[in-house]
């Protein structure tokens, strides 16, 4: 199993691990004996980590203080990984993936396309929870990069992720032995004479002009069954000619969305009544007040040419009245005041990411009429209103 | 045929209506399903056709007149007449079937019209002329159109077709060639969903489930839950075919549901060993959903299972329960009266549950945790988070900002669960008609509020020098604790 299909227990050397330093710093690592991590944090042994649970908060003195340095040694998980990961290309983020992947029922039956692969954020998503997933990418580097990044982690050891370098736009989806692939792995020989049997339900195209690659769809999607794809572009303009390109090939429900995603920050937000604030303005005219008296004093017995009109100025007393503690430093969720639970919006958030087209296509929309004569048969002294027979029995009968 | 791709007896489904509302099906076969004003078919006549086709449904004129004893004769996709036809003269007719294209040419459509040219009218509006603007256009009400309301009812009664009675309308319509064509067009859509007769058949999605209790009006007792944070929720707590999941759902079985298909995607006979313990309120579980779904009694008994918050946060002794009860070995259970079988039978479930709730509820580490809960999350959530393995995310579900905004706050001062982060989705729809590209003027506010975390495993209690404060800021956590109370 993967990195990240398996649900680890402990720590173990080989592992490929997320180390957590603050939200948004989270280095992958490979635990290997005797390493150290290290952040400005201060070096973390590797051999402190090895045999301790995954989620484990490891500890170490930072150098030249009496001070601790903090991580938390996580296990991947394609969310994670698409915070963390290194960008080749502008990434599609969870909350359009994970919408995409809602509405286009994804699941273990699910035979998923993805093109092109980019910076393989999503491939992890799809790697997840499809029944297999076809990734291409025309980009010889990017391929190069994303294959060896899915070896290391795995995902090529749970059998169903497959990446192929290819333009889908010019050269189609069809899968020969002949290809720059890794479908024909661990294959036999004979296996390899035959194209690649793909029969897509679930298609994703992340690529800059969708409406070339859409016309290459139709012999690899699944011909007796419903199709039905996304297309991720950033510009209007680019759905447009989408649109255009569905119909002309018989591509139905067609519907644009936007995703829009946010994170809140959860805050404090000091409470400060009224009458407090009024209160603290007493208190600091009063004491304004006694200045104000000795002053009018030296200034009557000036004109009444009193000798010695200096008077001593008087000790002032510090602030008596500060509810919200002015002038101090006060934390937020200081415990000596009240504070309100408030709630902030990311400083930036992701305004657009792209539009996505999502559109439905059944290659033949007919039905195996001997083998359903011979279901209706079997079937034909059943009464609607009989009683149902147990669930039981149901797919016995249903599962021909 | 596949019962997850094909039209399937016995599956419940989803029909979409001309109206875009859904219906929720369950195929007996040689039954009739009904859609109201939009007529009936027949089961027979959809089985084996791909989930997501559309279907028209055409009557005879002479339908209803001729209804003997037809039977259901073999070649029920042309057989157009019903079995029971006089039985019931209130009942809708049942009409004959064929495959259309899509639900758009159902539309456009049935006059003969396919997709249409960019700036072409449909057929209807060529005939009449339109208006640049509408300047001319006065609001009289509802004595524009001509035709009464009766005269309508009559026409349907005579089983005119769905065309006939709109093209009449638009004849008798006063000022419909001073509308603009665009405002033609939205009335030629808004009278076609009223008087089409076709329908798609979907599989029971969780989505499709969910827009089901939406268009019911049924959404608040789902925590108006939208596709998108359903979506989310699955993602972010990295749903999987293999985990264990602790769930609190207060949705009636949606949320687990989803859960369920993310898993297995409707498959009975998977082999994959995910679980889902659903931790309840109330004395049994409401998971009144799962009825609609298609999976079978034992799948869900295997998969699914369920426990109070009382036995799960007060679960029964071990010891307790094994001197309560003592399995008998076969021979012992040979030699028992038969009558005396049944209540061994009884008791020895009540056993093998008593020890898969103390296995629950005090060894099983869980893979994740998912709550979408109206109980108070600061109090309930970290008491669950117990027994959630370190490095698992952690989501609750709430349709309100501020209960997950106080549990976020909760979290953020327990050592235990890292970075708690409150996030929110929402999908925004367009019109998405060529050269007409705009956001939908109205959408529905659903879709409430995550927090998503994961859970950890602080610097232990032995070290309890290295224990770092949540006031005082350690020193690795500082960037992070630095962009949550400053910024």
């Amino acid at each position: 199993m993967s990195h990240f299909s398996e649900y680890k227990d402990l720590i173990q050397v080989g592992d490929l691990a997320l180390v957590w330093i603050s939200r948004d710093n989270i280095k992958p690592v490979t635990i290997t004996a005797g390493e150290t991590f290290n952040t400005r944090y201060g070096s973390f042994p590797h051999d402190d980590m090895i045999g301790k649970p995954y989620g484990s908060q490891i500890a170490v003195r930072t150098k030249g203080s009496n001070r601790f340095g903090f991580i938390h040694v996580l296990q991947p998980t394609p969310e994670l990984w698409t915070i963390s990961l290194p960008h080749r290309t502008q990434i599609v983020y969870t909350p359009d993936s994970s919408y995409i992947m809602q509405r286009l029922q994804c699941s273990p039956h699910s035979r998923v396309i993805e093109a092109g692969t980019g910076s393989g954020s999503f491939s992890h998503a799809f790697a997840r929870s499809a029944g297999h997933l076809f990734s291409y990418e025309f980009h010889e580097v990017r391929y190069e990069q994303a294959k060896k990044e899915f070896e290391e982690h795995g995902l090529f050891r749970d059998g169903n992720v497959t990446i192929t370098h290819r333009d889908v736009c010019h050269d189609g989806f069809t899968i020969k032995n002949t290809d720059k692939t890794t479908f024909f792995d661990g294959k036999s020989a004979e296996e390899a004479q035959q194209p690649a049997c793909i029969g897509a339900d679930v298609i994703f195209l992340d690529l800059p002009a969708p409406w070339d690659a859409i016309p290459n769809l139709d012999c690899v999607i699944s011909q007796n069954s419903k199709t039905s794809m996304c297309c991720f572009s950033p510009c209007i303009e680019q759905v447009d000619k989408t649109l255009e390109a569905l119909e002309k090939h018989g591509w139905t429900e067609v519907e644009m969305v936007e995703i829009q995603g946010r994170q809140y920050e959860s805050r404090r937000q000091m409470v400060r009544h009224l009458d407090d604030a009024l209160q603290r303005l007493r208190d600091v005219r009063e004491r304004k007040q006694v200045g104000v008296e000795r002053r009018k004093r030296m200034f009557n017995k000036i004109i009444s040419d009193q000798e010695e009109p200096y008077e001593e100025r008087p000790e002032t007393p510090k602030t008596q009245f500060n509810p919200f503690g002015k002038g101090s430093r006060v934390k937020e969720g200081d415990s000596n005041y009240s504070w309100k639970e408030v709630s902030k919006v990311e400083s930036e958030i992701k305004s657009h990411t792209s539009y996505l087209t999502f559109a439905s296509k059944i290659v033949h929309k007919a039905r195996n009429e001997e083998l359903v004569q011979s279901i209706i048969e079997e079937h034909k002294d059943v009464t609607p209103e009989s009683t149902l027979p147990g669930k039981k029995d149901k797919k016995q009968s249903v599962n021909k | 045929m596949d019962p997850l791709k094909h039209i399937t007896y016995y599956n419940h489904v989803l029909v979409r209506l001309p109206s875009n509302n859904l219906k929720v099906c369950e195929l007996k076969p040689n039954s009739d399903v009904s859609l109201g004003k939009f007529g009936a078919f027949k089961v027979n006549d959809i089985i084996g056709y791909p989930f997501g086709t559309t279907f028209e449904i055409h009557y005879d004129n002479a339908i209803e007149a001729s209804a003997p004893d037809a039977g259901p004769s073999g070649d029920a996709a042309q057989e157009g007449t019903s079995s029971k036809g006089a039985r019931n003269k209130f009942k809708i007719p049942v009409g004959r079937l064929s495959v259309i294209e899509s639900r758009l040419t159902a539309n456009a459509a049935a006059t003969g019209l396919g997709s249409e040219e960019e700036g072409t009218p449909q057929r209807e509006l060529q005939l009449v002329g339109n208006s640049d603007s509408n300047k001319n256009l006065i609001n009289i009400g509802s004595s524009i159109q001509k035709l009464s309301s009766e005269e309508i009812e009559q026409l349907k009664q005579q089983s005119v077709s769905s065309n006939e009675i709109i093209s009449k309308m638009i004849e008798a319509h006063g000022s419909f060639h001073q509308k603009t064509v665009y405002s033609q067009e939205k009335y030629l859509k808004r009278k076609k969903q009223k008087f089409a007769k076709f329908f798609t058949v979907e599989y029971m999605s969780s989505s499709g489930l969910l827009q089901y209790l939406i268009d019911k009006g049924d959404v608040l007792r789902a925590m108006d839950l939208s596709e998108e944070s359903m979506g989310m929720i699955l993602n972010l707590a990295n749903i999987r075919s293999n985990g264990t999941y602790l769930c609190v759902d207060e949705t009636g079985g949606l949320l687990v549901y989803a859960l369920l298909e993310r898993m297995f995607g409707g498959e009975n006979d998977s082999a994959a060993q995910g679980k889902i313990v659903v931790v309840h309120e109330n004395e049994h579980p409401n998971l009144d959903l799962l009825k609609f779904s298609n999976y079978t009694e034992e799948f869900i008994q295997q998969h699914v299972k369920t426990v109070s918050i009382l036995d799960y946060f007060e679960p029964p002794v071990t010891e307790e329960v094994k001197e309560a009860f003592t399995p008998l070995t076969d021979e012992q259970l040979k030699s028992l009266k038969s009558n005396k079988k049944g209540a061994y039978y009884r008791r020895l479930k009540w056993y093998n549950t008593q020890l898969e709730i103390i296995e629950w509820a005090t060894k099983q580490q869980y893979d994740g945790l998912v709550v979408a809960s109206t109980l108070h999350l600061p109090t309930f959530v970290p008491k669950l988070g117990e027994r959630v393995h370190g490095s698992r995310p952690i989501v609750c579900y709430s349709q309100f900002k501020e209960t997950v905004l106080e549990l976020s706050h909760t979290l953020y001062n327990d050592l235990r669960y890292l970075a708690p982060t409150i996030v929110e989705t929402r999908c925004r729809p367009f019109q998405t008609i060529r050269g007409r590209l705009h956001p939908v003027m109205t959408m529905r506010g659903g879709g409430g509020y995550m927090m998503w975390c994961h859970k950890v495993i602080p610097v232990g209690a032995a070290d309890a020098a290295l224990q770092p404060r949540p006031e005082e800021a350690p020193q690795g956590a500082e960037a992070e604790s630095k962009k949550q109370k400053t910024e």
